[in-house]
C-alpha cells in the first residue's frame, strides 16, 4: 500500500502555493542562470582552448627595434622554435568620420600560418581599401559591415567582423590592468593594403612556436626566459611576451575560470538560504501539526517515515526547479551568458557541449544541500518523543522559564516576546538580508566606484599628455671624443621640444618580484625637482609609491620594496619615503638624479615629456607612445561596458532575494501566530493594533538587520575585493559611495513596507473563528 | 495474562520539585476485555496509558504484553510494537486536516499488513456517507469516529483510548462508547480506556480506579451493562 500521507503533498503544495511558487521560481531562475552560465562557460572555454590548436596560436611574441635579418631568424630557429613575421601597424581610427580620432586600431595582414583569424560575420577583405575589424570593437563603436572608417590617413570599407585568436581580450599593452574593447581594436587588411600603411608606425613583431612545446607553466617560463636571453644577445628587443604571460591570450580563459567558481558558490549559498527557509517553514508546520505527529508516532509511524514526508516537498520543488532550471539553462540562459562573454571578449564561435559537471553542480549538489539542511533541522525537531508532540511541548532545551524581560510598556514587551518566539525565522531572515545586501552592495558600488576611479584618475593625472620616447642608445663614454662619437651625436635625432609646457622625465618599467602573487608591471618615474606637474618633490634617496601600489601590497612609509627588471634578472630595492596619490596604476616616483643613478643613465638622460599641450615638433617615429586620459581611464570604461549589465542583474537578483525572504518569513511569523491573532481579535483589539503588535517587531528586526547587514556587507566586500583585485594587474581603490548606504537602507525598508502591506491584509483576514475552533 | 502491569512507578521533576505520579501500580487485563482506568485529574491515569502505549517510560516496574516487556524494547522495536499491536484514540481527534475521512483512516491502514476492510469499517463507523469529507466538515462525534477508525483499521491487539468522549456531548459520547463496545465485540481487541466519567466504568470488564498515583480499586465488573444503557 502506498503511504496515504503522500496524498497530502499535492494539497500541501496548493495550500501554500505562494511559498512554494516563490521559492520554486527563485530557485529555477538561479539554477537556470548558473546552469546556463556553466554550459556557456564550458562550451566557450572549450572553444577557446581548442582555438590554440585550431587557430595555431603562438607560443609567444617579441618585438624588435628593427627588422630581423634572415640570418638572425635562422640562428634563433636553431633554438628549437619557428619564427613567424607578425608585423602590425598601429593607427588612429576615426570610426564616425567626424575628423577626430576616437580610438586606436592595430592592423595586421591576414594571417595564414600563425594566430589565424576567425571570420564571425561578413567577408575577409579582398581589396586594398577594405578592412575586417574585431567584432567586439565594432559592436562597441557601432560599426556596421559596409561602413567606412578612417584608419590612419586612409578610408576603408568594413567587409566583416573577425576574432583574432591572439586577441581574445583586447589588450593594447600587456601591462595594462584591463583590456579596452572600446578605444582599442584589431583589424586585418590585405597584404597590399598593409604594405601601403604608414611605415613609421610599423612594429616588427615576431611570433614563435616551440618545436617541442614545454609542458606546464613552470617549464614554459624557464624555456621562455632562456629564449629571451638568447634573443637579447642577438638583437635589440623592445617587447617580449611569452604566451603564458600574454594577457590578450590568457585573460579570457583565466576570467572564465574565476567566474565559474564564483557562480557556483553563489548558487550554493542561495540554495542553502532557500533550504533554511524551507526548514524553518517546515518546522513551523511540524509545530502546528504536533498533535497529529504525536498521534501518528504513537500509532507506530516511524520517525523516518515522517521525516521523509516533511522533506518530500522541499526536495521535490528542488528537483523540479533543477530540471526546469537546467532546461532553461541550456536554452535561454546559455545564450544570455554567452552574450555576456561575447560582450567582453573576442571569442570565436562555439558549439554547445553537454556538461556533466554543470549538471552535477546545478542538480545533484543543490539537491544534496537541500537534503542535508532539511535533514539536520527537521530531524532535530522530529527527534522529540511522541508524548512531547502530543503535549505540544516542542522545546528542545530544558529551560522552562520564559526569558525575563525588563519592565517596559506592554506593547514593547509583547513585541520582544514575538522576537524571542521567532528567533529561528529572524536569524534566517538576518542571514538572508546580510547575503542579499552583500550582493546588492557589490552591484550598487561598482558603477560609482568606476566613476570615482575615473574622476580620481583624471584629477590626479600628472599631465594631459605623457610622451614616451624611443631614445637611441647612449654613446659610449669611450667614444665621447672620437669621430664615431661625433658622427653618432650628429646623426642622433633631436628629442628636444620647443613647447614650453613640456617637462622632461624618465621612465622605466620594472616588475614586482614574484612571490605569493605573480609579478606585475610597475612604472618607475624619475621627475624633475620643482616639477610643474608633480605635487611633490621626491627625495634623492628613497622613493614615493602610488597609493594603489601601497594599498594592493599593503606597503607603508618606511617599508622597502623590491622590483626586478622586466627582461632581466637584476633586482632593485627602494626605501619607501611616502605615498603619492596617483590612482592610474602601480608606480614608483623618484627624483631624476636618483633615477639616472639607479638605472645607470647619464645625467642628461630623459625618455619622456609631461605636457598639458600636444607636442608637435617631435617626429612621430621617436614617440613610442602617448599616454592620455583615454589610456588612463580605460579600465573603468571597459569594466563599465563588460560588467555594467551584470551589476544591474546582481542588483535585481539581490532585491528579489531580499523581498522573497522577507515575504516568506513574515508570512511564517503571521501564520505561527494566527491563533493568537484571532484570540486578540476576540478580546477586542483592532486590526491596526494587532499590526502594531505583530508587524512592528518584524519591522524592528528588519531595520536592525538591514543596518547591521550594511556594516557586515562592507567588511565582507573589503575582504572579497582584495582577493578579486589580486587577480588583476594594477589596482582600483575600493570606494563605496556613502549615498549607497542610504539608498540600500531605503530600498530595503521600501521592499519591507510593500511586504508588510501584504501581511497587513493577511492579518485583517484572519477570522475570530480560528481561535474558537482550535481550543485544545 | 495478556496485559500485565507490575509495580509501575513514575515521577516527574527533580529534587524538591519531584512529583510521584505513579506509586507502584499492579494490575492485569485479559485479552478482549474492556478495562476502564478511572480517576480524577492528576491521578496518573493518562501517564499510565502512555506507559502502556510505549510513548512514556516507567522509572520502575514493567508493562508486559503477551509476555513481552516494553521496557526491554529499544526505541525502534517499541515503534514496531506500537505499529503492530496498538491503536490510539485521543480526546482531541488529531486528524490530518487536509486528508478526507477515508484517507485519514488509510493512514492507519498503511501500518498494517492485514488491515480491516475499509468500506465495511466506514459503514460500521457510520461514516460511509461522509468518507470524502475533510475533518473540518464533520461534527466532533464524526471526527472522533474517524479517529477511532484510524486506530482500529489495523486491527490492533490493544485499543488505547485517552478520554475519547472528553470533548463530546452526552449523546455523541454515548454513540462513541457504543462504537468502541461494538468494535471490541466484533474484532476482539482489548480496550484500555482512560476517563474521569464514573458512569463509563459500567461498560467495562475490569475497572481500575486511581487516585494520587495509586490504585484505589481494581475489580472485575460483574454487572457490566451495554454502553447504550449508560446514564450520567
Amino acid at each position: 500500500m502506498k503511504n496515504p500521507l503522500l496524498k497530502r503533498l499535492p494539497r500541501e503544495l496548493i495550500g501554500d502555493i505562494g511559498k512554494y511558487l516563490a521559492v520554486f521560481l527563485f530557485m529555477t531562475a538561479t539554477i537556470g542562470f548558473v546552469s546556463g552560465f556553466l554550459v556557456a562557460d564550458d562550451s566557450m572555454l572549450a572553444a577557446y582552448q581548442e582555438s590554440f590548436e585550431k587557430y595555431h596560436i603562438e607560443d609567444g611574441n617579441f618585438t624588435l627595434e628593427k627588422k630581423a635579418t634572415d640570418s638572425q631568424i635562422k640562428r634563433l630557429e636553431k633554438e628549437g622554435v619557428q619564427i613567424y613575421e607578425n608585423y602590425y601597424v598601429e593607427e588612429d581610427a576615426d570610426t564616425d568620420l567626424d575628423g577626430k580620432k576616437d580610438s586606436t586600431v592595430r592592423v595586421y595582414k591576414n594571417r595564414s600560418q600563425i594566430d589565424l583569424v576567425s571570420l564571425m560575420k561578413g567577408e575577409l577583405p579582398k581589396k586594398e581599401d577594405e578592412i575586417a575589424i574585431d567584432r567586439m570593437y565594432a559592436e562597441n563603436n557601432k560599426i556596421q559591415i559596409s561602413d567606412i572608417i578612417k584608419v590612419g590617413k586612409e578610408e576603408k570599407t568594413v567587409t566583416g567582423y573577425v576574432a583574432l585568436s591572439d586577441y581574445s581580450a583586447l589588450f593594447s599593452n600587456n601591462s595594462d590592468m584591463m583590456f579596452d574593447a572600446v578605444k582599442f581594436g584589431v583589424a586585418i587588411v590585405t597584404d597590399e593594403a598593409f604594405d601601403n600603411l604608414e611605415e613609421t608606425h610599423l612594429k616588427y613583431r615576431y611570433s614563435w612556436t616551440y618545436d617541442d612545446p614545454p609542458q606546464g607553466e613552470k617549464a614554459e617560463k624557464e624555456r621562455s626566459d632562456d629564449f629571451l636571453e638568447i634573443l637579447a644577445d642577438y638583437t635589440s628587443v623592445t617587447g617580449y611576451i611569452p604566451r603564458y604571460a600574454n594577457q590578450a591570450i590568457h585573460f579570457t580563459g583565466d576570467d572564465m575560470g574565476s567566474d565559474r567558481s564564483m557562480m557556483v558558490v553563489l548558487l550554493y549559498i542561495l540554495i542553502a538560504i532557500m533550504a533554511f527557509v524551507f526548514a524553518v517553514t517546515t518546522n513551523n508546520t511540524i509545530v502546528k501539526e504536533a498533535a497529529v505527529i504525536g498521534t501518528l508516532r504513537a500509532s507506530g509511524y516511524t520517525r523516518k517515515e515522517l521525516l521523509v514526508h516533511y522533506m518530500t516537498l522541499p526536495l521535490l520543488v528542488t528537483v523540479i526547479a533543477a530540471v526546469i532550471g537546467n532546461v532553461l539553462g541550456y536554452t535561454i540562459f546559455k545564450n544570455i551568458c554567452a552574450g555576456m562573454y561575447y560582450g567582453s571578449y573576442s571569442l570565436p564561435t562555439y558549439e554547445t557541449r553537454w556538461n556533466m559537471d554543470a549538471f552535477v553542480l546545478t542538480t545533484i549538489v543543490p539537491f544534496v544541500i537541500m537534503l542535508l539542511v532539511n535533514l539536520v533541522l527537521i530531524s532535530k525537531r522530529l527527534k522529540l518523543t511522541p508524548l512531547k508532540f502530543l503535549r505540544r511541548d516542542l522545546s528542545t532545551s530544558k529551560k522552562q522559564k520564559a526569558v525575563k524581560l525588563p519592565d517596559i510598556r506592554f506593547f514593547d514587551r509583547f513585541r520582544l516576546r514575538i522576537i524571542l518566539q521567532n528567533k529561528s525565522s529572524y536569524i534566517t531572515l538576518f542571514v538572508g538580508i546580510v547575503f542579499a545586501n552583500i550582493l546588492l552592495l557589490f552591484g550598487m558600488m561598482m558603477a560609482p566606484l568606476l566613476d570615482h576611479y575615473q574622476e580620481q584618475t583624471v584629477d590626479n593625472m600628472i599631465a594631459d599628455y605623457q610622451y614616451i620616447l624611443n631614445v637611441p642608445d647612449e654613446i659610449d663614454e669611450d667614444d665621447t671624443y672620437t669621430l664615431y662619437g661625433a658622427l653618432s651625436r650628429f646623426l642622433t635625432p633631436s628629442l628636444e621640444t620647443e613647447n614650453k609646457k613640456a617637462e622632461k622625465f624618465c621612465m622605466e618599467s620594472l616588475e614586482t618580484v614574484p612571490g605569493k602573487r605573480d609579478s606585475e608591471s610597475v612604472t618607475v618615474y624619475g621627475t624633475q625637482q620643482g616639477s610643474h606637474y608633480m605635487k611633490a618633490d621626491f627625495p634623492d634617496e628613497g622613493v614615493y609609491i602610488s597609493d594603489g601600489y601601497a594599498e594592493k601590497y599593503n606597503i607603508k612609509t618606511g617599508d622597502t620594496i623590491w622590483l626586478k627588471e622586466t627582461y632581466g634578472d637584476k633586482t632593485y630595492s627602494f626605501a619607501v619615503k611616502g605615498i603619492y596619490v596617483y590612482p592610474s596604476g602601480l608606480s614608483v616616483f623618484m627624483s631624476m638624479p636618483q633615477f639616472c643613478c639607479v638605472f645607470e643613465k647619464s645625467d642628461t638622460y630623459f625618455n619622456g615629456y609631461f605636457s598639458n599641450e600636444k607636442i608637435t615638433d617631435i617626429e612621430e617615429a621617436y614617440i613610442a607612445s602617448t599616454i592620455t586620459q583615454d589610456d588612463l581611464t580605460k579600465i573603468s570604461r571597459q569594466l563599465d561596458v563588460s560588467m555594467g549589465n551584470m551589476f544591474q542583474l546582481i542588483n535585481i537578483f539581490a532585491v528579489v532575494l531580499f523581498a522573497l525572504l522577507i515575504y516568506l518569513l513574515t508570512k511564517l511569523i503571521i501564520e505561527k501566530n494566527e491563533h493568537s491573532i484571532s484570540m486578540v481579535k476576540i478580546l477586542g483589539y483592532e486590526n491596526d493594533e494587532i499590526v502594531r503588535l505583530y508587524l512592528v517587531s518584524t519591522s524592528w528586526v528588519v531595520a536592525v538587520s538591514v543596518l547591521l547587514s550594511l556594516w557586515i556587507a562592507t567588511w565582507t566586500i573589503k575582504v572579497i575585493y582584495v582577493y578579486m583585485m589580486a587577480e588583476f594587474s594594477g589596482w582600483l581603490s575600493l570606494y563605496i559611495e556613502p549615498a549607497i548606504y542610504w539608498k540600500m537602507f531605503l530600498m530595503g525598508m521600501a521592499v519591507y513596507a510593500l511586504v508588510a502591506l501584504l501581511q497587513f491584509f493577511r492579518i485583517s483576514k484572519i477570522p475570530m473563528e480560528t481561535a474558537l475552533k482550535n481550543i485544545e | 495474562m495478556f496485559l500485565e502491569i507490575k509495580d509501575l512507578k513514575k515521577s516527574f521533576g527533580t529534587a524538591e520539585n519531584r512529583t510521584e505520579v505513579l506509586k507502584g501500580i499492579d494490575f492485569s487485563v485479559e485479552k478482549g476485555q474492556i478495562c476502564v482506568l478511572l480517576g480524577p485529574s492528576g491521578s496518573g491515569k493518562s501517564t499510565l496509558l502512555n506507559i502502556i502505549g510505549g510513548i512514556d517510560q516507567a522509572d520502575e516496574g514493567y508493562v508486559s504484553i503477551n509476555g513481552e516487556k516494553t521496557a526491554d524494547m529499544k526505541e525502534k522495536r517499541l515503534t514496531q510494537y506500537r505499529r503492530r499491536h496498538l491503536g490510539y484514540v485521543f480526546q482531541m481527534y488529531n486528524l490530518i486536516p487536509n486528508l478526507s475521512v477515508r484517507e485519514n483512516i488509510e493512514v492507519g491502514a498503511y501500518l498494517s499488513d492485514r488491515p480491516l476492510e475499509l468500506d465495511e469499517l466506514l459503514k460500521t463507523l457510520g461514516l460511509y456517507e461522509h468518507r470524502n469529507k475533510l475533518p473540518n466538515q464533520l461534527s466532533g462525534g464524526q471526527q472522533q469516529r474517524t479517529a477511532i477508525g484510524r486506530a482500529i483499521i489495523k486491527n490492533p491487539d490493544i485499543l488505547l483510548c485517552d478520554e475519547p468522549t472528553g470533548a463530546l456531548d452526552y449523546k455523541t459520547s454515548k454513540e462513541i462508547l457504543c462504537l468502541i463496545e461494538q468494535i471490541n465485540q466484533k474484532y476482539g481487541n482489548t480496550v484500555i480506556m482512560v476517563t474521569h466519567n464514573d458512569a463509563i466504568k459500567n461498560m467495562a470488564d475490569r475497572v481500575v480506579k486511581l487516585r494520587d498515583g495509586q490504585i484505589r480499586k481494581n475489580y472485575v465488573n460483574e454487572t457490566k451493562i451495554a454502553a447504550a444503557d449508560l446514564e450520567w
